[in-house]
């Protein structure tokens, strides 16, 4: 599905590498976590795994990114659109403004790949379906809520009928109900099979819904393995990622010397 | 013959007999300096004849690209993504700053086209030639229901065309870069040639607008009293902002303002000769803002309707567009070099980023 | 033709997705309606035609009111062509007073300048050294004319017409979709940096800035706004670019609308007519077989 080899790359005019000699492999149907600091690169893997970087954005990039297991230099953005989406933090700069209704909105990116109009609408109902929006289709989609707006960016390159959904911090902006919300719709995504790469620093967000986790510190991959052993790992508070709640619960308990059953906090 | 040397040769030869009937049209190729018509009945419509050539061939070459390819690829190829979503903003700062900014100052300009010069300047002259053309009908066609839009904007669509292409040729040539830390002799020098820009630019292109076409030492005796004492407010206005510069020039020691100061008021006096038939021709020479009393001014004082515009046109739009070019610098200062980078032009124009 | 071919490959689409293959486009029936019911109302016979039949007119009008000049042309179009229009589509009243509203400051700048400084024989009054002359009336009252005939017409056209229609209708017909986007994100962009700019204007206000006062006073009040309106709406510009090249923006090729407005013959005709029409009142005004202007 995605494949980097080697990856490293530097944004137009800095020095510094923010991506150093990455290897990372995700396969149809992962669902994958990825935490660090904040400027541990993990926008910057999401816009290289999308081909936003170098293609749209510059700077350099060496090692091999593969989709499909098609090489993505060279390639104009809109060739991987179908192939790999990309949702931002910010849903208000996601919604293209050009349209009146949801509906519109999620069928944009569709329409934008020359599809036919049935095939558009075909999606664009799918695509609101499992996000389980499709009261909101004749609503403006400037008057939404936080947590609304950002299900319908998903929904909008959820349409365009990708096979790797990249989100870069989905929730950031969003009050603890459209976390909820957003947290919900990505469980429904990851059961429809489409594999997914979430940036993500509410770790309680990712536990249970991932099925591994990535933690990236200074553009290097510092952790890499299943879910629960990455979450539990002492390690992340080095590299600036604060644990789950029940994993510090836990920790707190222990420390305390009162004993745990094994699982009690386990999801 | 392939097909893109067809479209630019039909552009060119649609361009020049729009020249050769214009001018035979207004009969004035006379090589001759009349010293009573020498700008204001020749030069402004020159000016206005070949905007009006290079729109036309532009429009040629166009419909030629669409009856070939059923698509206009190697315009839209000229906008990039970035500069396709600063246009909406730049339409939005030209009508929004206009009205606010214009107010406010309650001063004889406009303000209407810093966000025309900024996408010049980033994305280059016909990105920036074409976002003004676009921002004018758009003013006019698609905001006409709400009430943002103007139905008198279109006809200046070529007039902004000619600031955003103007404003491209200048960020191409470097006009908009910061030059901080400039040594001594070459401030000199370069604050030495601005100024020589400015006052010949006042002497040759502004003064003669007022005096008969006459230069000043020479034949003063038939000229109004009024336009004299114009030409003499306009002659301390410039020698105010040569100190002015010189000042700024010394304590900032940044080159680059010497550059704006030059390129806003070449901006000024070409958009001046451009507007003016059209503002006298559609509107009788009236806008509506504050700029009209100095229209009513010159008509009282003996001018014709066109050339009272246009002598209106000659101090407002240099002011106007001075003041807008040192707006757009200074924003552009204030930008991430990261973010100007990515423009078409926008390394070129800002320089690279930073380190 | 070959240019177009090879533009195709260049691009690397083939013909398959340009052209949808044969079946793909089959709607349901209810789709069909549900995107027919995606377009903007039309509640009038007027608001039905075709937006370009519509901006044809409005543009001709225009035009026409300005090459005709003298009363009786202008006033012509607007009574033959502006208020019909306006009567059918039902809204003379509301058009009426949006072109008053418009013109009417330019209106008096008109009249201000042009009355007294006009030079003329027929002096009818004088008011300190200006002279109201009636060639200065006469000018003045035949450009508000013709600024109120084409506040009527564009303003017609723009009550009539959802500018997202237009859009639409022009991107069907071959503007390619950059410029459509362009266009169509405007309405959206303008009232929402009014918003940010009455904003950042009561914040500065708060602060103790003023726009009052002497010039300097009031250029170093202005800057604070400027800066701030500008710059917030540029930060977005990055992320807003990268979002729709996520969305496949900027893909070469014809896309297939998920709905258009419909268009006829007669409209067609009526088009062609009207920019017929306005020819050849152009060629005899300028060949001077028309009478002049009354």
């Amino acid at each position: 599905m995605l494949s980097m080899r080697g990856v490293s790359y530097r944004y137009p005019g800095y020095a510094r590498q923010v991506l150093q000699d990455l290897d990372l492999e995700i396969a149809p149907g992962d669902i994958v976590g990825l935490v660090g600091r904040n400027d541990a690169g993990k926008s910057t893997l999401c816009l290289v795994a999308a081909g936003l970087a170098p293609a749209s954005i510059g700077g350099t990039l060496t090692g091999e990114v593969r989709v499909d297991g098609i090489s993505t230099v060279g390639r104009p953005t809109h060739e991987l659109a179908a192939s790999v989406g990309l949702v931002f933090q910010d849903s208000n700069t996601q919604r293209s403004g050009v349209t009146a209704t949801v509906f519109e909105e999620v069928a944009l990116g569709s329409v934008n790949l020359g599809r036919s109009v049935a095939e558009t609408v075909r999606r664009t109902r799918d695509a609101m379906a499992t996000l389980r929006i499709e009261a909101l289709a004749d609503r403006d989609p400037a008057r939404l809520s936080g947590g609304q707006a950002q299900l319908v960016a998903v929904a909008s390159i959820l349409a365009m009928g990708p096979r790797l959904l990249v989100l870069d911090e989905p929730t950031a902006q969003l009050d603890p109900e459209g976390t909820r919300l957003v947290g919900a719709a990505l469980r429904d995504l990851a059961a429809t099979g489409t594999a997914l790469l979430i940036a993500e620093h509410k770790t309680d967000l990712l536990d249970g819904l991932c099925s591994r986790i990535i933690a990236l510190d200074g553009g290097r991959i510092a952790l890499d393995g299943p879910a629960a052993s990455v979450l539990e790992d002492p390690a992340l508070a080095a590299i600036g990622v604060e644990s789950p709640a029940r994993v510090r619960l836990a920790r707190a308990a222990t420390e305390r010397g009162l004993t745990i059953p094994a699982g009690a906090f386990a999801r | 013959m392939s097909g893109s040397f067809i479209r630019v040769l039909i552009g060119v030869v649609a361009a020049l007999a729009v020249i050769v009937l214009g001018l035979a049209s207004v009969g004035a190729l006379d090589p001759t300096v009349d010293p009573d018509t020498f700008l204001i009945a020749g030069s402004n419509q020159f000016a206005l004849i070949v905007a009006i050539a290079l729109l036309v061939g532009f429009v040629a070459y166009a419909l030629v690209e669409y009856l070939q390819t059923r698509r206009l690829d190697s315009i839209t190829r000229q906008f990039d993504t970035r500069t396709i979503v600063l246009i909406p903003i730049a339409i939005a700062i030209n009508i929004v700053l206009g009205q606010t900014v214009g107010t406010a100052l309650k001063m004889p300009v406009y303000m209407d086209s810093i966000g025309t010069i900024l996408v010049g300047v980033l994305a280059g002259p016909i990105p920036g030639a074409l976002t003004g053309l676009l921002a004018n009908l758009i003013w006019t066609f698609v905001l006409s229901g709400t009430p943002f839009g103007s139905p008198y904007a279109w006809p200046f669509a070529i007039v902004a065309a000619e600031i955003g292409l103007l404003a491209g040729i200048f960020g191409y040539y470097g006009f908009f870069r910061s030059r901080p830390n400039t040594p001594t002799v070459p401030l000199v020098l370069g604050a030495a040639v601005a100024i020589g820009v400015l006052a010949s630019l006042a002497y040759f292109g502004i003064l003669p607008a007022y005096l008969k076409g006459a230069l000043i030492g020479s034949d003063l005796a038939t000229v109004e009293p009024f336009f004299i004492a114009i030409a003499v407010i306009i002659g301390i206005a410039v020698v105010l902002t040569a100190i002015l510069l010189v000042v700024y020039l010394f304590l900032r020691r940044d080159l680059g303002v010497a550059y704006i100061v030059v390129g806003g008021a070449i901006c000024g006096v070409v958009s001046a000769l451009i507007s003016a038939p059209i503002s006298a021709v559609v509107f009788g020479g009236v806008t509506g803002s504050g700029t009209d009393i100095l229209v009513a001014s010159f008509q009282q004082a003996g001018a014709d309707l066109q050339t009272a515009v246009l002598q209106q046109g000659l101090i407002s739009d240099p002011i106007d567009k001075t003041l807008t070019y040192i707006v757009v610098f200074a924003l552009l200062g204030t930008l991430s070099r990261r973010f100007t980078a990515r423009f078409p032009q926008g390394e070129r124009a800002v320089g690279t980023a930073e380190g | 033709m070959s240019e177009r071919s090879a533009r195709r490959r260049a691009d690397g689409i083939d013909d398959a997705t340009t052209a949808p293959p044969p079946g793909a486009d089959q709607l349901s029936e209810a789709d069909a309606a549900y995107l027919a019911g995606l377009a903007p109302a039309t509640p009038t016979a007027y608001h039905r035609q075709n937006p370009l039949t519509k901006a044809t007119a409005a543009t001709m009008a225009t035009l026409g009111a300005f090459v005709l000049g003298g009363y009786v042309g202008p006033l012509a179009i607007l009574v033959l062509g502006v208020v019909p229009g306006a009567i059918v589509a039902g809204l003379l009243g509301r058009l009426v007073r949006l072109a008053a509203l418009i013109s009417l400051p330019i209106a008096v700048s008109v009249a201000l300048v042009s009355v007294f400084t006009r030079a003329g024989e027929t002096v009818l009054f004088v008011i300190g050294p200006f002279d109201a002359t009636l060639e200065g009336v006469d000018f003045a009252a035949q450009i508000i004319v013709r600024l109120f005939v084409i506040a009527m017409a564009l303003g017609l056209f723009g009550l009539t017409t959802d500018p997202r229609a237009l859009v639409v209708d022009l991107e069907r017909r071959g503007v390619p979709p950059r410029v459509a986007f362009a266009a169509a994100a405007t309405l959206e962009t303008i009232p929402a940096m009014i918003e940010r700019a009455q904003t950042i204007q009561a914040a500065q206000r708060a602060r103790g800035l003023d726009t009052e006062g002497s010039l300097g006073a009031r250029v170093r009040g202005v800057m604070p706004l400027v800066g701030p309106v500008i710059l917030s709406s540029l930060t977005e510009v990055e992320e807003r670019s990268l979002a729709l090249e996520v969305r496949a923006f900027g893909r070469p090729g014809r896309r297939h609308l998920l709905w258009t407005l419909p268009d006829s013959g007669r409209q067609r005709l009526v088009r062609w007519l009207l920019v017929g029409l306005f020819l050849a009142v152009a060629v005899g005004r300028v060949s001077g077989s028309l009478p002049a202007p009354l």
